[in-house]
């Protein structure tokens, strides 16, 4: 099977984004969202991604819904970078055609990258398809197995947090730490300028999912936590580690 | 303090970048190694490199044997330090090795002549100890290969003056270099941000949720990094690598450092990256 249609539920500007590199690349494709019929809109399509908020009945209800107005065919996708995946899939009656597929923005050059991500029931040719058709369209794929903040956000939560942990210490400043990371080992941002892009609250939340699942070593640092209360949480409120005017 | 002359002990692969650096600079430089072939090969791989900067037009010849002038190879070690201003050591990181090397240059070196250790992995408060300035000792950790890499990481300790940091924060500007400051503690600012950027991609392989390459490419396309753990790791050598993450889990003894089993076990194999012909990735060429 190859896709051809395509329907998105929720606009983001994520979504949106997506929505034109794959109609770009000759796909039929739709957005909508709860405000509108979406579950008959999502009928005709081979591929249904939900880029809804991370609230999970809120999803399990919306893909349900789209489980019974959808063709057999059809594969129906999370976006959500949570160990959902499953959970999900057991909401619908086709956990076998049931994926993750996450999209990130390439911080650099601005393309997207897609998490495709696998559940305890995907099957392998569910994965297959649509690894195959993100990549007629562009956009680069990498597989996975279902797990707490996949791979981007994972690693970046990590190198936030011993960054901050080093800062706290007072073993170096802010500056210094972003600089030289840059400088020495050529990484385009240093580890406090990806937390104030990706949000302190996301950091601390993708921290406390992976603490959860495998163990105390991803226990957010005290200062993480404290600007959490304070609502420093980066660019978006104008302040995190850095202020911004 | 005004800095004329620089004394470099160790003519590899770091201690041969920073005489060049220094000697750009307009610092008088002396190139110390124990034997004279050593001494010879640094100063042949400065020859080399200033002949590709003349052939790209980045130098003219007159510059580059004005460089090459400057820089004063020795194997004898009163003759390479008793007139330095600053020695940077960048010997082999052996800790006692080290130290004794130290010991016998401050016996040798004028009393206001400042110390600077290139280690990566050694301590410096330590090394300073074993000398009878350790407040005109410093850490001074300069990245591969020193004549292109822009930052330096000042490592300082319980015992420096504010004067010997000054100094070296300002040479390390006068030789055209970003200095950032840190306290002496395993790893420094990037070799341990290193280490959880690598453990965290190669975990994700040991836990079974992506395979090497998936890894690395989402390192590279999601978060605009260069390379990715694995294709780094067979880069730099598997061997050395597990030895610098091992350092960091003896010294802070957490988890976050624990060296991932898939190293361990390539290791084992003997593949030990690119050097090998296999590590994580095969690059034997296919037949």
């Amino acid at each position: 099977m190859s896709i051809a249609d395509i329907t998105i539920i929720g606009r983001t500007s994520l979504s949106d984004e997506l929505a034109q590199i794959l109609a770009k690349s000759g796909l039929n494709v739709s957005v909508t969202d709860l405000t509108e019929n979406y579950s008959t809109k999502a009928s005709t399509s081979e591929l249904v991604l939900e880029f809804l908020p991370d609230d999970l009945e809120l999803k399990g209800k919306v893909l349900s819904n789209c489980d019974t107005s959808c063709q057999e065919k059809t594969i129906l996708a999370t976006t959500t970078a949570k160990p959902w995946i499953t959970r999900l899939a057991h909401c619908t009656k086709r956990p076998d055609r049931f994926i993750g597929i996450n999209f990130v923005k390439n911080p650099v050059q601005g393309k997207l990258l897609a998490q495709v991500t696998k559940g305890l029931q995907t099957t392998a040719q569910t994965v297959n398809i649509c690894v195959e058709s993100l990549q007629k369209a562009g956009i680069v794929p990498v597989k996975l197995e279902e797990s707490p903040g996949l791979i981007i956000d994972r690693v970046i939560a990590s190198i936030v947090n011993e960054a901050a942990l080093m800062y706290s210490s007072k073993l170096a400043t802010i500056e210094d730490i972003d600089k030289m990371v840059k400088l020495c080992a050529n990484w385009p941002f240093g580890p406090f300028e990806f937390a104030d892009a990706v949000g302190i609250d996301k950091v601390v939340e993708t921290l406390n999912m992976l603490q959860q699942h495998f163990g105390p070593k991803y226990q957010p640092c005290l200062l993480l936590r404290r600007m959490l209360d304070a609502g420093w949480l980066g660019k978006k409120t104008g302040r995190g580690f850095y202020t911004y005017t | 303090m005004e800095i004329k002359k620089i004394a470099v002990l160790g003519a590899g692969v770091m201690g041969h970048g920073i005489a060049q650096v220094c000697s750009q600079a307009g610092y008088e430089v002396s190139l110390r190694d124990i034997k004279d072939e050593f001494v010879e090969a640094g100063i042949a791989r400065i020859k080399r490199f200033l002949s590709g900067s003349v052939e790209r037009q980045k130098m003219t010849q007159v510059e580059a044997d004005t460089v090459l002038k400057r820089i004063k190879g020795a194997t004898d070690l009163r003759e390479a330090v008793w007139d330095a201003d600053v020695v940077i050591e960048a010997i082999v990181e052996d800790i006692d090795i080290k130290k004794q090397v130290f010991k016998e240059v401050d016996e040798l070196c004028r009393g206001e002549t400042i110390f600077a250790s290139n280690t990566s992995a050694q301590s410096i408060t330590e090394m300073a100890m074993a000398t009878k300035r350790p407040e005109k000792f410093i850490g001074m950790h300069w990245f591969n290969p020193p004549q292109l890499m822009q930052g330096i990481e000042v490592v300082v300790h319980e015992r420096v003056s504010d004067e010997t940091v000054r100094t070296i924060t300002e040479l390390c500007r006068k030789l055209g270099k970003v200095p950032g400051i840190c306290k002496d503690s395993t790893g420094f600012i990037v070799n341990r941000l290193l280490q959880i950027w690598y453990n965290e991609g190669l975990n994700m392989y040991d836990e079974g949720i992506a395979e090497p390459s998936d890894v690395d490419t989402a390192y590279r396309e999601g978060c605009g990094f260069r390379m990715g753990p694995f294709e780094l790791r067979d880069m730099v050598g598997l061997d050395t690598g597990l030895a610098i993450t091992m350092t960091h889990y003896r010294e802070y003894m957490r988890d976050q450092f624990k060296p991932p089993r898939c190293l361990i076990m390539k290791v084992k194999a003997g593949e030990l990256g690119r050097k090998t012909g296999r590590g994580f990735y095969n690059y034997e060429a296919k037949t």
